[in-house]
């Protein structure tokens, strides 16, 4: 057995530091006894997700593969780690508007965790390393998903379990066929055109893309996200919004990018990309219906990931830059979304309720207004990261020949601005009589939230993107 | 920051601070809007065509925020200023700082659309532009569903728009083309991408059978903002056509010009024929627009340059004289609180100035001699026949001869005949409300006197 070295786990290091702030933040709070340490636990929480994001990018171009090739860093790695560590820190000052503090404690230590989960995934180069990082997220986020006192958590939460428990397995059973096909874990061994010929690898790489494919919530593995999403508590929804399809994207365009032999990518990855279509469409019409947020918000995540993978269908170094900036901006968009929601909302998680959302307008133009911003990000229009990611993609889509595709994202897209237009006029119409919702005044952390996930999305829009700018992501 | 730039920014910037500002005053945030929309226009002058641009995409494709105005856009684009201050003047609406401040914003984000050199530039204001009039009709509007029908037609629009441009985009290597000579693309997509471009100026402007978002948005807007709407907004379209199929894509505005006209032409007649008949005095010159616009659809499809010429004389025109048949129909609707023709009656006799400004207004609109829409038609028709279309020339002549039934329908029923006795005798026009129509109607005039700078720019 060879001794990992000081460079090993310099590598994870961002990772080791997110652990050990989730546990620091348990310690304090065994410590703190009847006092109500919120900010603190929060603050220690905050402080170690931003020194990961220090060190994390850092790491940035230093390409090193640690654990024998199990973790790469690099470009790749550290971008993504970027996006989870943002979620993780969103999602994290969401918990100081509400809810006891006990629980918010164990609550964030686990989120922290789940954090580390998705960030091994981001940088996996092997398959038990990607097992691991998921099967990591994944048991925080049940035990996440429960932690409201309502039923539909605890519904949230099992449906989850079991659900995923099922994904997981697929994936799992296709690593150990990937596994028996080429005698190695290691995805880079996977790049073999010997391989083109081998049922055995077409089987496992197929099981292992469904696992995924249930991850990035993709019709027809998509049912679970909407009520996993309504029930678990505000602030693990967005956590999940976000840092599922970072990790979850994350291993995917490593593994089409990295781990297929040549001239197996088109005829295994079809699938993937009739199922991307098929979202679109059917995320943006799961949109219209609904009246709570969290589900909406769900339903908008299935056709968002379709509009990433657009982005990744034609394989290019290209495509997946873009697909990283639409991934950041889809961050800023869901992770404001729901920092809107907590500003409004009380104990009883009033702003998950669109109802709630009738004459924010009138009552707290400011939130309204960056609400605005983030519901026309999400529709893809401008002044927003939204509005220039959509034609990134479509640039792409079309450049690389899927122009089914690229037709479906406007299709897709002109379907859901009804759902997102819908909010943006329950706040600004004219109250007619009706009761408006009690807002709370002022939330300092989550406005905070909700004004740099604002102005990061402008000016994402605007910055110019030039070769030197958008940097190369993958090795 | 050049000054093109600032032309630009300065009223959204400055809606945007109006919305923050504190006080709920009517007649600051007046003075506030008309001052910024004055001080544009001022700008605007002196900026002539000067450019800026500033580096934003290299990569799928170059693109740049590149704005500056071409002989075309400069046009429009004081049209626009010139519409938007005397609009802003008279905008006694509920909540008005915040209904100002959404004016400046439509103002800044169509002054961008038409200075943009770029076209995916184009694109966003194209997208922009629609949010200030999406949520006046959500605040501001009689009927929710028509803030839907608006955003959702508009935006149909603004979708195939930008994949068009990322498909111009990506073959042709660079946006940066709007009024940039020899910028042309020909064969494989660029029928397909002529398609998007094409799909999406004639649901803005529009034609029939696209139209049906237009009558209840012009009708259910308040009166500043369809001015403003009506006499710009619906141009952005034509200037579409001109300014970017033409020069980029012309081989297919002429081959597929043919479907074009009879779009164009089916507008005239059926935009004619229901104003005809319609009882809401907006609605009235809602159809008239969708009327007009179709003869400028026809210049368009017949690609002659006398016609594309008066096309640009007939858009300035049809913009001074519906913005001002708007505002004057929001006066009348103000003092009668009614805008249903057979409710109206005998106004003229207690208001002449009222009844003068209509007048003039509505004799534009049907094309009298020496007011600018005249000359837009004239000038029009001889380049669609010189260009050998004759059943056009026809089809517009009748559609010319309805304009004269219901414009002077309009101007009978709400002006002449006997005063209704149980209604008060209203005020006549104040001396605001008569200098903010005034500029509108004194270019009418000066446009048909001296149409020249207009005629070869």
């Amino acid at each position: 057995m060879m001794p990992f070295t000081s460079a090993d786990w310099a590598a994870i290091l961002p990772v080791g530091v997110v652990a050990v702030a989730g546990l620091a933040v348990l310690i304090v709070d065994l410590f703190s006894g009847r006092r109500e340490l919120r900010y603190l636990l929060i603050g220690i929480g905050l402080a170690g997700v931003i020194a990961a994001g220090v060190l994390a990018a850092r790491q940035f171009g230093h390409n090193f593969d640690a654990f024998f090739g199990g973790f790469m860093t690099g470009g790749f790695t550290t971008v993504f780690e970027e996006i989870i560590l943002i979620a993780a820190a969103g999602s994290l000052i969401l918990y100081a508007t509400g809810g006891p503090a006990q629980r918010i404690a164990g609550a964030s230590s686990i989120m922290l965790w789940s954090a580390c989960g998705a960030m091994l995934m981001a940088g996996a180069a092997n398959l038990l390393m990607i097992f691991l990082g998921l099967e990591l997220l994944s048991l925080g986020l049940y035990a996440l998903c429960a932690t409201a006192d309502r039923k539909t958590a605890r519904e949230s939460a099992l449906k989850y379990l079991i659900l995923s428990s099922t994904a997981t397995g697929f994936l799992l059973f296709g690593a150990a066929l990937l596994f028996g096909a080429t005698g190695s874990v290691m995805l880079s061994a996977f790049v073999n055109p010997s391989l083109v010929g081998n049922p055995l690898f077409w089987a496992g790489s197929g099981m292992f893309l469904i696992g995924l494919v249930f991850k990035l919530s993709l019709v027809p593995f998509h049912t679970w996200t909407p009520d996993v999403f309504e029930g678990a508590p505000l602030p693990v929804t967005a956590f999940m919004s976000v840092a599922t399809k970072a990790g979850a994207l994350a291993v995917f365009a490593r593994f089409i990018y990295a781990a297929l032999p040549g001239g197996i990518g088109e005829k295994l990855l079809l699938p993937v990309w009739v199922v991307a279509g098929i979202s679109m469409i059917v995320g943006n019409v799961g949109m219209l219906a609904q009246h709570d947020l969290k589900r909406l918000l769900g339903y908008s995540g299935i056709a968002q990931v379709g509009y990433i993978l657009v982005a990744l269908a034609g394989t290019t170094p290209l495509g997946l830059r873009y697909a990283v900036y639409y991934l950041a901006a889809y961050a800023f968009m869901n992770l404001g979304a729901f920092a809107v929601a907590a500003a409004i909302s009380g104990e009883g998680e009033e702003g998950s309720q669109l109802s709630s959302y009738h004459g924010l307008g009138r009552r707290r133009p400011w939130l309204a207004a960056a609400m605005t911003i983030f519901l026309l990000a999400l529709a893809g229009l401008p002044p927003t990261a939204g509005f220039l990611g959509k034609i990134l993609i479509l640039a792409t889509g079309v450049a690389s020949g899927y122009l089914a595709l690229a037709a479906l994202l406007i299709v897709g897209t002109a379907i859901s601005l009804y759902a997102y237009a819908k909010v943006i006029r329950l706040m600004y119409e004219r109250p007619e009589g009706e009761r408006v919702h009690d807002f709370r005044p002022f939330v300092p952390l989550a406005w905070a939230s909700v004004g740099i996930c604002a102005v990061a999305l402008i000016a994402m829009a605007f910055y110019p993107l030039t070769p030197s700018n958008v940097l190369p992501l993958v090795h | 920051m050049s000054l093109v730039l600032v032309t630009i920014l300065l009223p959204i910037v400055a809606g945007a601070l109006l919305f923050a500002f504190p006080r709920e005053d009517r007649m600051l945030s007046r003075a506030i809007g008309t001052l910024i929309a004055g001080a544009t226009f001022a700008m605007l002058l002196a900026s002539g065509t000067r450019e800026w641009s500033f580096h934003w995409l290299s990569r799928p494709f170059q693109a740049a925020f590149h704005f500056g105005a071409t002989p075309i856009s400069f046009w429009i684009a004081l049209l626009l200023a010139i519409c938007s201050a005397c609009a802003i003047a008279v905008s006694r609406v509920p909540r008005t700082r915040d209904f100002i401040a959404l004016m400046l914003m439509l103002e800044g984000t169509m002054l961008g659309l038409f200075l943009a050199r770029d076209l995916l530039v184009f694109a966003l204001f194209w997208d922009l532009m629609l949010v200030p009039v999406f949520f006046v009709l959500i605040g501001w509007g009689e009927h929710p569903a028509t803030a839907w029908r608006y955003f959702i037609y508009n935006f149909a629009g603004g979708l195939t728009l930008l994949l068009a441009t990322a498909a111009f985009g990506v073959i042709y290597g660079s946006t940066d083309v709007i009024g940039r000579a020899g910028a042309q693309l020909a064969g494989g997509w660029a029928p397909w991408i002529y398609a998007g471009f094409a799909f999406a100026f004639l649901v803005k402007t529009p034609v029939w059978p696209l139209h049906t978002w237009m009558p209840p948005t012009y009708s259910g807007l308040p009166s500043p903002m369809v001015a403003v709407v009506s006499a710009v907004q619906s141009k952005a379209g034509l200037y579409g056509f001109l300014g970017i199929a033409l020069t980029l894509l012309p081989a297919y505005v002429h081959e597929y010009a043919l479907p074009l006209m009879i779009l164009g032409a089916i507008s005239l007649i059926y935009g004619a024929v229901i104003a005809l008949v319609q009882t809401d005095a907006k609605r009235v010159v809602a159809y008239s627009s969708l009327s007009h616009l179709g003869l400028i659809v026809l210049a368009i499809a017949s690609g002659n340059r006398i016609a594309l010429e008066g096309a640009l004389v007939y858009i300035i025109a049809h913009g001074l004289f519906s913005a001002a048949l708007f505002l004057v129909l929001g006066y009348v609707e103000e003092r009668e609180d009614t805008r249903m023709l057979p409710r109206l009656c005998g106004l003229g006799s207690k208001n002449p100035r009222l009844a003068g400004a209509l007048c003039i207004a509505a004799l534009a609109a049907l094309g009298l001699p020496g007011l600018a829409g005249f000359v837009g038609e004239l000038v029009i028709l001889i380049g669609v026949y010189q260009a050998g279309y004759v059943w056009p020339v026809i089809v517009a002549l009748v559609a010319i001869v309805l304009a004269s039934a219901y414009m002077l329908r309009l101007y009978q029923d709400i002006m002449n005949g006997p005063p209704v006795a149980d209604v008060p005798v209203r005020s006549d026009l104040t001396w605001l409300e008569g200098l903010a129509v005034a500029p509108l109607l004194a270019a009418l005039l000066i446009v048909g006197v001296y149409p020249a700078p207009l005629l070869h720019p």
